[in-house]
């Protein structure tokens, strides 16, 4: 027996495909099987919040007691005017259970339908709004929310997403936040749905009320007055709310094909 | 968006460096195997062929650390959940085996014939939390020296 020095000519101990092409091949395996599975359990979320009744919801939230941490709510008698405004759509909107304003100081320009039948209103969105009309659509807007029972459908989905993710990859953050990002885009797709149909809603609710639609685009309008200057365009895409020209444009149309007019507004009284 | 942000320059400098330093690894790989070709390194519990009688023998070893790149730590990754060969690690383990066995003939260039040639590997933080994709190779065996004619020993 003797030794032949020599080197093999192939290596055939490791594959010669490409991995980027693996790895695009694979991932987008993933993603489309996350993103069937999502929208699937996205339809049984809406399905299971039909069968939730108010009562239900009410005595759910009731014990989660959520540290929104928010800041210090100390304005009580704007507080009490929001409620009686809320109060005021009444006759307007048939609401599920009794709406529990909390006006929160805090700059941002924002409201917010919490599960329980809690509505949180951002004193910003006071000083943002000059007319009592301006500031009523907003609520209505909230109380569509609750109404169409939105709350319940986002945060539904917010929990099916994080389930999946974890079941799915663990501890593994990287492809987790690819898998996030991608089901963001949908989220964001359906809440857009999501808020035009609050928009509407409120709409209706505040014809019914003042007998005109005077005012409604006036958060909008005074929003984009602000953010001029910034290519918001790419933004959009991922935002949970759509475009304020695109929100602005829709209530003009509905309010049109409803026949509703708009009149002056009433100046809200700030102190 | 944020962190997909860096996930994706992670992936894109994993993927870079990854690649250069394996190209870089095999050239040199190539290179010291050709050198050290004419060293027989076999798996025979005895000396092949001839009956020259041996000097002495001696245990050497050689060993080597190597991780895995970001980017095909990802991509072995989603291999997981698909199942099937995890090719990412294929040139992670035939580095790791072939360096260790250089590291070896490189630590007795003198000798005469290495036998016994075993290699075993053993995964650095298997099972940490950390995921570290490394894996040691050992590669060890008997290094035997043949007597010389003259009586100059081959090793000083």
């Amino acid at each position: 027996m003797n030794y032949q020095p020599s080197l093999p000519e192939h290596n055939d101990n490791v594959s010669h495909q490409h991995p980027v092409r693996e790895f695009f091949v694979l991932i987008t395996g993933v993603l489309a099987f996350v993103l069937m599975g999502y929208w699937a359990l996205g339809f049984f979320v809406d399905i299971a919040v039909g069968y939730l009744s108010p009562e239900q919801e009410a005595q759910l939230f009731s014990k989660v007691n959520i540290d929104w941490d928010f800041g210090e709510e100390s304005m009580p008698e704007e507080q009490a005017k929001l409620q009686s405004l809320v109060a005021a759509f009444k006759p307007c909107l048939s609401l599920p259970y009794p709406i529990t304003v909390s006006l929160v100081k805090s700059e941002a320009v924002n409201a917010m339908a919490v599960p329980g039948g809690k509505m949180v209103v951002f004193s910003g969105l006071l000083d943002a709004v000059s007319s009592t009309n301006g500031l009523m659509f907003v609520l209505a807007h909230e109380l569509g929310h609750f109404k169409n029972r939105d709350h319940l459908r986002l945060m539904g989905r917010g929990i099916v997403l994080s389930i999946l993710a974890m079941l799915a990859f663990g501890g593994d953050a990287g492809i987790s936040d690819i898998l996030a990002s991608t089901i963001n885009l949908r989220t964001a797709k359906y809440s857009q749905s999501r808020e035009s149909q609050a928009d509407h809603t409120a709409l209706q609710a505040l014809h019914c009320h003042f007998g005109h639609v005077g005012g409604a685009t006036e958060l909008f309008e005074a929003l984009k007055s602000q953010e001029k200057g910034f290519d918001f365009e790419m933004l959009h895409y991922f935002s949970s709310h759509p475009e304020l020209q695109q929100r602005i444009d829709d209530l003009r149309q509905l309010a049109q094909e409803l026949g509703y007019s708009a009149k002056g507004t009433k100046k809200l009284m700030k102190q | 968006m944020d962190s997909l942000i860096i996930f994706l320059v992670l992936l894109a400098l994993g993927f870079v460096f990854g690649k250069l330093a394996e190209s870089r690894h095999y050239r040199s790989i190539q290179a010291r195997e050709e050198m050290l070709v004419r060293l027989p390194a076999t798996s025979c519990k005895k000396p092949m062929g001839n009956s020259t009688p041996i000097s002495h023998a001696e245990l050497v070893h050689g060993h080597v650390v190597i991780s895995v790149d970001y980017f095909k730590q990802i991509l072995a990754g989603l291999r997981n959940l698909f199942g099937g060969t995890i090719q990412a690690y294929e040139t992670l383990l035939d580095r790791a085996r072939r360096e260790a066995v250089l590291r070896l003939k490189e630590s007795c260039p003198t000798a005469n014939e290495i036998l016994n040639l075993r290699i075993e590997t053993s995964s650095i933080s298997k099972g940490g939390g950390d995921r570290i994709g490394s894996v040691e190779v050992l590669a060890y065996g008997t290094a035997i020296y043949y007597q010389q004619a003259s009586s100059q020993h081959s090793r000083s």
